[in-house]
C-alpha cells in the first residue's frame, strides 16, 4: 500500500515536471520566434535616425560632434542587435533542455504506466479492404506525380542548353575571362588548347573556327576577337635583336606596311604595299620562310590610282584576319581579297575608293563565317558583314559618324555577341549576326584612331583632344567615369576586369582602376608609343616606336620585367604564339623566342 | 527518504538549464571596441585517424549489441537504451556526422568522381549497417541510427497510420534517394545533409527553417511514429531492401503463434503483416488481369518518367554551382541592380575564362539530362513495382513482421505471452 502510495506520488512529480518543462518549452518557442522575427526585421546601420544624421554629417563634414553621434549609435545598434542574436541562441539552448527534461520525465511515465497488452476488441482488421484502399492511393498518387510531371515536363523550357552551347561557341579569344583583372590568367587558353576542356567546340561547325581554335591562334588586330588580350603562356620577356638574341628569324618584308602580323597554325600572314604594288604575304613561323606571296591586282573596280594617304598610314594600314579556312586582306584603296591558306584566291572585290583623307585603316574581324569591315568614311560611314566563303553581303549597317581609323572588336558579354566600334561621335554596339544596332553613346570625337578596350562589361573608349571614358554596356548603356588627363590618337587601350592600361603616342602610360579611373601609376617613357598594349601571360607589352618592348606586370604597381630590344623601329601591334611572339619592324619580320 | 532523493534529482535536473546559461555568459562576445579581430576562416580538420577507428568500431559494437538484444535476448528495454546511447554519442558527441545516411552520397560520389576519394570510415558507415541488415534485419535503424533514437524517444502516441496516407508519403524516400543519387552522382550538392533535420539539433546551430522542419517532425512524431525513417530516409530504402533477404529476422513470437491478437496494434509503424487465409474476395483472375496489365505498363511508367526528368533536367540543374554561375553571367543585366553574387564575385577571383565555365555548364547540363532520365525511370519503376506489389498476396496464418518495413524495435515482442518453452508473464 506504502509502496503503491509512493509510486502515485513519483508519478504525479513526474507529471508536474514535464508539464512545466513542456509549459517553459513552449514560452521559449514563442520569445524565440519574435526574437527570431526581429532580427530579421532589424537593420541596424541602416535605421533611418542613422540615415539621417549621415546626411546631415555629409552636409557638414566638420561636425565631429555629430561624427561621435554617429559612431556611439552605431556601437548601440551593433550591440543590440547582436544581444539579440544572443538571446534566439540562448533561448535555443533552454529550449532543447526544457525539452529534454519533458521527454525524460514523460519516457519514465511511458514505462512505468506501460498498458497492460489487449486484444482488439471485435472483427479483425480487413486486410482486402485496407490493401484495396491502399492500392487506390498508390494508383492516385502515381497519377499525380504522372499529371504533374507531364504538365512540369511540357511547360519546361529548355533554354539554358542552347544558349550555354553557342555561349562557349562563340566566345573566341576576347573577353577569354569576365574578369580578366587577374591578368595571370590570361594564358589559360593556352592550357585549355592542350586539355580536355572542349564541351561545346566538340560540335563546331564546318564553315567557321571553334572558340578553342580563334584561342589558340592569333588571328586578328590585337589578338583574339581584338582586345588586346593574347591567351598565351610562356612569353619571352628577353631578347636582343641586334645580336639575334633569342630571335628565332628574321626575314625581311618585301613591301612596306603598317598592318600588324596574324598568325593561324604555323602560318604568319601580313600584307605590304606600295602605290602600285599590293601583296599578301604568308611565313612559315617555324622558318621565317616565305611560303607564298600573292599580288594583289586584277580586281574589278579597283581604282587606277592609288589614294593619296599618309605617310603614317600607308597603302595598308589594316591588318588581316582569318578564319583558317581562308585568308582577308583589305588595301586603302578599298580592294578586298579572300585567298585559302595555299594563296590561291577564293573571291576579291572592290568596296570602293574609301573618303579618308588619311587612308583606311580599320582591321578586318571574323564572326563565324561572316568576315566584318568597318568602313567609316566621310559622309558614308557603314559597317558590313560579308560571307567568308563567297564574299556576298550579309548585312551592312549605316553609321552616322565621321570617318573613324580604328577597328572593330567582338566582345561576349555573358549573354550575347557584340560588335563595338567606336568613331566621332559614338561607341555603338551592334550583333555581328544580323548588324542591328545594341545600343550606343556619345562620347567620343574627334579624329578616332585607337579601337576600344572592353573587359567585364565595360568599355573603354579615348581619342586625343576628346577624352577617356569608360561605358558600362546595356541598353542604355552608362558612363562610369571619363578623364581627359592622358589620352592617346594611335594605340588603343588595354583593358583587364582591374585594370585600363592607356599607352599614348607620347610615350606615358598609365595604369588606371578600370571601375573607377583613378590612377595606379604613370610612367613616361622617352619614346612614342604607336603599337597598341597586348597582355599575355599577365603581363603587358608595350613596344615603342625605337624597337624597345617595355614588359611590364599588370598590376597596380609600376614594375618592369624586361625592356628587351629589337633592333629595329616598329609601329606594328605584335602577335603572340605559345612560347613565341612575332613582331613587324620597319623592315623585317622577327620571330622571338627560345630556340 | 526516495521521495526526497527523487525531488533532489529534479532540482539538479532543472537547474541545469540555468546552469548553462550561465556557460554561455562567461565568454563575452566580440566587442567593437576592444579592438577584436575576426579569427581567420580555417577548414576544419580532418578527424583523427584513431577516432575515426573508434567511431567505426563503436558503430559494428552498437550493430552488434543491437542485433543481438532483438534476436537473443529480445529485449525492448536493452534495444531503447542502446538508442539512447547511440543519439548521445552519434548525434550529439558526433554531431550527426558521419551519418549512414549521407554516405550514400559520398559513395555515389566516389563512383562517378576518380578524383574523389572516399574516407574508409565513411564507407565504413555506409556498409556496415547493410551488411547487418542482412543477416540481421534493420537493428540499425532499431537502435544506433540517432535520427531514428530521437524521432523514438518522442512517440509517445504513436496511431496506426491511415493506409491512404501510406500509399501518399511511401514513394518519398524513392524520389528523395533518387534525388540524392543523382545531385552526388553530379557533384553538385549534398542534399540529404543540406536538408538533414536533426543535425542543427545535435549540433544546437540549426538555422531557423531547418528548426521549424525539426520540430514539425518531432511534434508529428509524438502521432506518427518516425515520420523521417518512414517518409523520407532514402538510406530506409536500401535498408527496406536489404532487410527482405535478411538470413535471421526479429519474430514476434519465440515459438508457434497462438493467434492471441495482442501484438497486433504493438506496433507503431504498421510493420506487422497480420495473419491473411481468406481468399482474395474479388477473385484471382481480376487480380491477375490487374497484375498482367501493370505489368505491362510498368515499362510504359519507365520510360515516362525518364522523359519527365530528362524535361526536367535543366531545372534540376539549377542546384549545381557551376550552372548557377553560368545562368548569372549569361543575364548579367538581370542582377545589374544587385550587389554581386557571391558566386560571381569568386569566379573573377578565380580568373577562369568564360568559355571553360559555359563548357563545364554545359557538361553539367549534359550529366543532368543523363541523369534525369535515370532518375525518371527509377521513379517510375518504383511505382510501376509498387503497384504490381499491391497486387501481390502472402497468405499466411501468422503475425509477422513485414521484414522490409520492419525496424526491428522489438516493441511486439512484449506483447508476445508465448516463450520459447512455454507461456510468459506479460508484465504490465
Amino acid at each position: 500500500m506504502m509502496k503503491n502510495n509512493h509510486d502515485t506520488g513519483h508519478r504525479g512529480l513526474f507529471r508536474t515536471v514535464a508539464l512545466i518543462s513542456a509549459v517553459f518549452a513552449m514560452v521559449m518557442c514563442v520569445l524565440i520566434v519574435v526574437n527570431y522575427i526581429q532580427v530579421k526585421r532589424t537593420d541596424p546601420l541602416n535605421t533611418p535616425v542613422m540615415k539621417a544624421l549621415v546626411e546631415r554629417l555629409q552636409g557638414n563634414p566638420g561636425d565631429d560632434q555629430l561624427r561621435q553621434q554617429i559612431r556611439e549609435l552605431d556601437l548601440l545598434a551593433r550591440k543590440a542587435f547582436f544581444t539579440t542574436q544572443w538571446q534566439v541562441r540562448m533561448g535555443g539552448y533552454l529550449l532543447f533542455f526544457s525539452l529534454l527534461i519533458a521527454v525524460i520525465c514523460l519516457k519514465y511515465l511511458e514505462m512505468r504506466e506501460k498498458p497492460v497488452p489487449e486484444a482488439p476488441q471485435g472483427e479483425k482488421t480487413d486486410f482486402w479492404n485496407d490493401r484495396n484502399i491502399n492500392r487506390s492511393w498508390v494508383a492516385y498518387t502515381g497519377i499525380g506525380i504522372v499529371v504533374l510531371a507531364l504538365v512540369l515536363g511540357t511547360l519546361t523550357h529548355l533554354e539554358l542548353g542552347k544558349r550555354l552551347e553557342p555561349a562557349g561557341l562563340l566566345m573566341g579569344g576576347n573577353n577569354a575571362t569576365f574578369n580578366a583583372g587577374n591578368a595571370n590568367n590570361a594564358g589559360n587558353a593556352d592550357n585549355a588548347d592542350s586539355g580536355k576542356r572542349r564541351v561545346a567546340v566538340a560540335v563546331v561547325t564546318e564553315g567557321y573556327p571553334s572558340a578553342q581554335e580563334i584561342n589558340a591562334n592569333f588571328a586578328s588586330f590585337r589578338g583574339p576577337g581584338g582586345d588586346g588580350i593574347a591567351l598565351k603562356q610562356n612569353t619571352p620577356t628577353s631578347w636582343d635583336g641586334k645580336g639575334m638574341k633569342n630571335i628565332l628569324w628574321k626575314t625581311e618584308v618585301p613591301l612596306p606596311g603598317f598592318n600588324s602580323p596574324i598568325i593561324w597554325n604555323d602560318r604568319v600572314f601580313l600584307t605590304g604595299a606600295s602605290e602600285t604594288t599590293r601583296e599578301v604575304y604568308c611565313f612559315d613561323l617555324n622558318s621565317g620562310k616565305i611560303i607564298w606571296k600573292f599580288p594583289v591586282d586584277k580586281i574589278q573596280g579597283t581604282p587606277a590610282k592609288a589614294p593619296v594617304v599618309n605617310k603614317e598610314t600607308g597603302q595598308c594600314a589594316p591588318t588581316m584576319t582569318t578564319d583558317g579556312r581562308r585568308v582577308y586582306a583589305i588595301f586603302a584603296n578599298g580592294d578586298l581579297i579572300a585567298l585559302d591558306m595555299d594563296g590561291k584566291k577564293v573571291w576579291a572585290k572592290n568596296l570602293g575608293l574609301p573618303a579618308n583623307h588619311y587612308g583606311h585603316s580599320s582591321s578586318l574581324v571574323m564572326y563565324h563565317d561572316l568576315l566584318i569591315i568597318q568602313y567609316d568614311q566621310r559622309g558614308a560611314g557603314c559597317v558590313m558583314a560579308l560571307s567568308g566563303k563567297t564574299g556576298e553581303v550579309a548585312w551592312k549597317t549605316s553609321r552616322n559618324v565621321r570617318i573613324s581609323w580604328a577597328s572593330p572588336i567582338l566582345v561576349n558579354t555573358g549573354s550575347r555577341m557584340e560588335l563595338i566600334l567606336v568613331a566621332d561621335p559614338l561607341v555603338a554596339s551592334y550583333n555581328p549576326a544580323d548588324g542591328k544596332e545594341l545600343w550606343k553613346m556619345e562620347c567620343i570625337s574627334g579624329e578616332v584612331g585607337p579601337s576600344v578596350a572592353y573587359a567585364d562589361g565595360v568599355v573603354f573608349s579615348v581619342n586625343d583632344y576628346a577624352k577617356l571614358a569608360a561605358v558600362e554596356i546595356g541598353d542604355p548603356p552608362k558612363l562610369l567615369w571619363e578623364d581627359n588627363e592622358y589620352l592617346s590618337d594611335i594605340p588603343s587601350p588595354l583593358a583587364t576586369g582591374k585594370y585600363l592600361f592607356l599607352a599614348t603616342s607620347y610615350g606615358t602610360v598609365v595604369c588606371y582602376d578600370a571601375r573607377k579611373g583613378t590612377k595606379y601609376w604613370v610612367h613616361e617613357y622617352d619614346t612614342p608609343i604607336y603599337a597598341s598594349p597586348i597582355l599575355a601571360n599577365g603581363k603587358v607589352y608595350l613596344l615603342d616606336k625605337k624597337g624597345v618592348m617595355h614588359i611590364v606586370k599588370a598590376d597596380q604597381t609600376y614594375a618592369v620585367v624586361g625592356e628587351p630590344q629589337l633592333g629595329e623601329g616598329s609601329v606594328c601591334t605584335p602577335a603572340f604564339a605559345s612560347g613565341r611572339i612575332v613582331i613587324r619592324g620597319d623592315k623585317s619580320l622577327f620571330c622571338i623566342g627560345k630556340p | 527518504m526516495k521521495k526526497i532523493r527523487v525531488i533532489f534529482i529534479f532540482v539538479v535536473l532543472l537547474s541545469l538549464q540555468f546552469m548553462n546559461a550561465y556557460g554561455v555568459q562567461r565568454f563575452p562576445k566580440p566587442d567593437f571596441e576592444s579592438g577584436y579581430l575576426q579569427p581567420e576562416t580555417l577548414q576544419p580538420s580532418a578527424r583523427a585517424g584513431l577516432l575515426a577507428i573508434m567511431d567505426v568500431s563503436v558503430l559494428a559494437l552498437a550493430l552488434a549489441l543491437v542485433s543481438w538484444l532483438v534476436l537473443k535476448k529480445r529485449s525492448r528495454t536493452g534495444v531503447f537504451w542502446t538508442s539512447v546511447f547511440s543519439l548521445a554519442y552519434f548525434g550529439f558527441y558526433r554531431q550527426g556526422c558521419v551519418c549512414s545516411i549521407g554516405a550514400i552520397q559520398n559513395v555515389t560520389l566516389a563512383l562517378f568522381d576518380k578524383s574523389y576519394v572516399i574516407p574508409l570510415a565513411v564507407l565504413a558507415f555506409f556498409i556496415l549497417p547493410l551488411v547487418f541488415t542482412l543477416f540481421f534485419g534493420r537493428t540499425f535503424c532499431a537502435g544506433v541510427c540517432p535520427f531514428g533514437a530521437m524521432q523514438d524517444l518522442v512517440s509517445f502516441r504513436p496511431q496506426k497510420p491511415d493506409p491512404r496516407l501510406n500509399a501518399v508519403l511511401g514513394m518519398m524516400p524513392y524520389i528523395y534517394l533518387g534525388l540524392a543519387v543523382l545531385y552526388a552522382a553530379t557533384g553538385s550538392d549534398f542534399i540529404i545533409c543540406r536538408y538533414d533535420p536533426f543535425v542543427g539539433i545535435f549540433r544546437f546551430n540549426a538555422s531557423f527553417g531547418m528548426l521549424i522542419f525539426s520540430g514539425t517532425l518531432l511534434v508529428s512524431g509524438i502521432f506518427i511514429a518516425r515520420p523521417y525513417c518512414r517518409y523520407l530516409c532514402p538510406y530506409g530504402v536500401l535498408l527496406n531492401w536489404a532487410s527482405r533477404f535478411s538470413w535471421r529476422h526479429l519474430t514476434i513470437t519465440p515459438d508457434k503463434c497462438i493467434q492471441c491478437r495482442l501484438c497486433e496494434e504493438s506496433c507503431p509503424y504498421d510493420a506487422i503483416d497480420i495473419p491473411v487465409v481468406d481468399l482474395n474476395p474479388e477473385g484471382r483472375s481480376v487480380t491477375a488481369r490487374k497484375l498482367i496489365l501493370v505489368s505491362l505498363l510498368v515499362p510504359f511508367f519507365i520510360v515516362l518518367g525518364g522523359w519527365t526528368g530528362s524535361r526536367l533536367h535543366e531545372t534540376l540543374a539549377g542546384v549545381n554551382g557551376k550552372v548557377r554561375l553560368a545562368k548569372i553571367l549569361l543575364e548579367p543585366e538581370r542582377y545589374r541592380d544587385q550587389p554581386e553574387p557571391f558566386e560571381v564575385t569568386a569566379y573573377k577571383s578565380s580568373g577562369k575564362p568564360l568559355t571553360v565555365v559555359y563548357d563545364e555548364a554545359a557538361g553539367v547540363l549534359r550529366r543532368f539530362y543523363t541523369g534525369g532520365w535515370l532518375l525518371g525511370c527509377f521513379i517510375g519503376l518504383v511505382f510501376g513495382m509498387i503497384l504490381a506489389g499491391r497486387l501481390l498476396t502472402r497468405y499466411s496464418t501468422d503475425y509477422t513482421p513485414n521484414k522490409g518495413a520492419c525496424f526491428s524495435c522489438a516493441r511486439c515482442v512484449d506483447y508476445c505471452p508465448v516463450e520459447k518453452n512455454g507461456t510468459k508473464e506479460v508484465k504490465p
